[in-house]
């Protein structure tokens, strides 16, 4: 008769850590959307020769030649 | 197909030996991420990110793959399966998720080594980038991997709907099906 068990659901931890997945999911997509931990994704890693990433945009585009 | 018990032991150890070995790495890594950021020797912090180029490609990445792989060949060769059990599949997920962003970040590791190797960095230079090897991303892989090492060793009940059909729903099929 064990045949026709029927399935008894999602044990409770596993809807915790999805819940907990979730919330780190959106507050992920949160920091990288809003640009609150600054410019994300690979693209930010490469600086354009420059590697004083720490110092302020303008320092470089003020020395920068107008177009 | 399952694993003999000889090919099955042969396969859980290497599983254990990658998994335990790369939440090593990731912890050696997080040192010296804290170092290359935190400290005012400047051959420290030279010494700490040419270190991480090197055990991250030599290493770290190595052993996550092979974690990987093991872990799909251990759940597939043995009656656990890769989708009859939560804890399993949470696991899969966790390292499929520690493993790609360890390879995302691969590129900045190198890219802060090759900075690293042409000048002395100061505190300031590529300041956020280095941060964010500590935390989010080598923190955060660590706690990952301390999940799944404690899934491993406590294997929660729960199964899933598929899994639980597997167990319980094929010897309700007629002969032949």
């Amino acid at each position: 008769m064990a045949d026709l068990l029927p399935y008894p659901g999602t044990p409770r931890w596993v809807k915790v850590f999805g819940i907990i997945a979730i919330g780190v999911f959106l507050l992920i997509a949160i920091v990288v959307f809003t640009g609150v931990g600054g410019p994300h994704g690979p693209g930010r890693h490469i600086p354009s020769g420059d590697i004083a990433g720490g110092t302020p945009s303008s320092s470089t585009t003020d020395s920068a030649q107008p177009p | 197909m399952t694993m003999t018990s000889g090919l099955r032991k042969f396969a859980l150890t290497a599983h254990v030996a990658c998994s335990v070995g790369f939440l090593g790495a990731v912890a050696g890594f997080l040192a010296l991420a804290i170092a290359g950021l935190s400290s005012r020797d400047a051959q420290v912090v030279r010494a700490a990110y040419l270190a991480m180029e090197l055990t991250t490609w030599s290493v770290v990445v190595p052993l996550s793959v092979a974690s990987l792989l093991t872990g799909i060949v251990q759940a597939l060769g043995t009656p656990w399966g890769l989708f009859r059990h939560y804890w399993v599949l949470v696991k899969l997920l966790l390292t499929v998720v520690t493993t790609s962003v360890l390879l995302l970040q691969t590129e900045p590791i190198s890219h802060i080594a090759a900075a690293a190797a042409e000048k002395v960095l100061s505190s300031a230079d590529l300041r956020a980038l280095r941060s964010s090897l500590v935390f989010p991303h080598a923190a955060g892989g660590l706690l990952l991997l301390l999940v799944t090492t404690t899934l491993s060793v406590y294997k929660p009940r729960g199964m899933t709907r598929y899994g639980w059909r597997k167990k319980h729903g094929q010897h309700a099929l007629p002969n032949g099906a």
